[in-house]
């Protein structure tokens, strides 16, 4: 397993968004989250990033805990140190891209690896290039984000965080920001790394997307996992009153 | 006393005045930073003196600040104040200069999209390099319009250190017009002021457009 997450709970304030929510995703799995607005899906791929902590439950990466609740009902993380360790083993592509302004989109995609791993700036700079081509976009490396377009944009992030080689890439809503004719050229890179087996989790609206890619769709709703399972099984033939009406909204 | 001795007498003031500008400037510039950084220290009590700080030195004038740096040792614990002239005054101006940069650079910061923060975050930046590679150069070209404006004063807040009677340019003016009862002194000084901030916002600009590489 490259990810556990086990009985997760988070409150903001007295509200209550997730409630014990228990996933596991294996190597080489595409993983979809698809519910409707506010039922926490953001917040869970917060959680699993450590951008926000949770109130109750466990995180493993790679089998090491991360954060457990101990007897008294305390949950405790590693020491930051060793959090910091535990954020290799991820990349997280944001909605709204959140590149760096300042750099242009070889320094975005050398900056981490440089700094963070230490990686020497030549190495770096090959790892990017290939990632860079194979997102189509190598006539980019010297521009700023400013000059690329949204789907440009995403692509250069999504590279971004390939560049650091983790083992599972989490997605929120990596289209939702983008005008429609441009969503395609995204969802096609993470078909094609969903092809070479990266480990996935994407939160997404596009359904037949999720449907095509995934190897498993995970249905959220009111802060719980509703219904799971084989794509063509959740999209199909709905067990759950719940998922098929959200489905239902979607088909229209 | 002919034009030229006039000159020249005030051009060692007009040095004093540049001196003034750029101590100011080279000390107040860090500490600002530093007071913006304490300002959102974790103590409340730290938190408590900055903000005291702050609104001290901005609820005053910056007169009355350099009469207190420069007498108030003398005053509070009877030291001698002899050489004490030029240090109270520098102390006064960077003290006073930090608390207006500091507010820019909190501004600044706070203008920042968390998106930043977190996007660094998750790449396993650690928090002090998230702020110098990714935070500060972006706050830098932000604020540089503002930071403009408060060095623009600055020239123009040299001055007062005629408050001091510190030989810089506007003092000197002050002296030589009222002893050779001239009007000349001041038209030099003004014509010192303008070049100087002539010079300033023509510095500044280039400043600001080499940031513009990027939006
Ligand atoms: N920092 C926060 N403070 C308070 N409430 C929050 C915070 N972040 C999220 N929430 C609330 O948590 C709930 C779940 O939000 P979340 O963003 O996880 O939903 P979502 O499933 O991603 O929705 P969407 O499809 O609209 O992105 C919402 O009701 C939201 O208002
Ligand atoms: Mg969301």
């Amino acid at each position: 397993m490259i990810l556990e997450m086990k009985n997760i709970e988070k409150h903001f304030d007295d509200l209550e968004i997730l409630k014990g929510i228990s996933m596991g995703v294996d190597s080489g799995e595409v993983v979809s989250i698809i519910g409707p607005s506010g039922s926490g899906k953001s917040t869970l791929l917060r959680c699993a990033t450590f951008l926000e902590t949770i109130d109750g439950g466990e995180i493993l990466y790679m089998g090491k805990e991360a954060a457990h609740t101990d007897a008294n009902g305390k949950v405790v993380y590693v020491h930051h140190k060793e959090l910091r360790e535990f954020r290799s083993y991820y990349g997280l592509v944001f909605q709204q891209f959140n590149l760096f302004p300042h750099y242009n989109v070889l320094q975005n995609l050398t900056d981490a690896p440089i700094e963070v791993q230490h990686r020497s700036k030549d190495e770096a700079e090959e790892t990017a290039m290939e990632l860079l081509r194979k997102m189509g976009i190598e006539d980019k490396a010297k521009a700023y984000p400013y000059q690329l377009s949204g789907g440009q944009q995403q692509r250069v992030a999504i590279a971004r965080a390939l560049a650091m080689k983790p083992e599972i890439l989490f997605f929120d809503e990596p289209t939702s920001a983008l005008d429609p004719e441009l969503t395609g050229e995204v969802l096609k890179v993470i078909r094609q790394l969903a092809d070479e087996k990266m480990t996935m989790v994407v939160v997404t609206h596009e359904m037949a997307f999720a449907k095509a890619v995934s190897n498993r769709v995970i249905f959220m709703a009111g802060g719980v996992i509703v219904e799971q399972g084989d794509p063509a099984q959740v999209f199909d033939d709905p067990k759950e009153e719940r998922t098929k009406q959200f489905l239902r909204v979607f088909e229209r | 006393m002919t034009l030229s001795t006039m000159l020249s007498t005030m051009a060692a003031g007009m040095l004093r005045t540049c001196g003034i500008f750029a101590l100011t400037l080279i000390g107040s510039l860090p500490l600002g930073m530093v007071v913006a950084l304490l300002r959102k220290s974790r103590s409340p009590i730290v938190r408590g003196i900055i903000r005291v700080y702050i609104s001290v030195i901005r609820g005053t004038p910056l007169m009355l600040q350099l009469l207190v740096w420069y007498f108030g040792p003398f005053y509070l614990f009877e030291w001698s104040i002899r050489g004490w002239r030029f240090p109270a005054l520098i102390l006064g101006f960077i003290v006073n200069y930090a608390a207006y940069f500091a507010e820019i650079y909190r501004g600044g910061i706070e203008s920042m999209p968390v998106g930043q923060y977190e996007a660094a975050e998750v790449l396993g930046y650690t928090k002090t390099q998230t702020f110098m590679r990714i935070i500060l150069p972006q706050v830098i070209k932000r604020i540089m319009p503002s930071i403009t404006n408060e060095v623009i004063t600055l020239v123009k807040d040299t001055s007062l250190a005629f408050t001091l009677a510190y030989q810089e340019v506007f003092s000197l003016a002050k002296q030589i017009s009222a002893s050779q009862t001239s009007f000349m002194p001041f038209v030099i000084a003004g014509v010192f002021y303008f070049i100087a901030n002539y010079a300033v916002q023509f510095a500044m600009e280039r400043i600001e457009k080499a940031l513009n590489y990027y939006r």
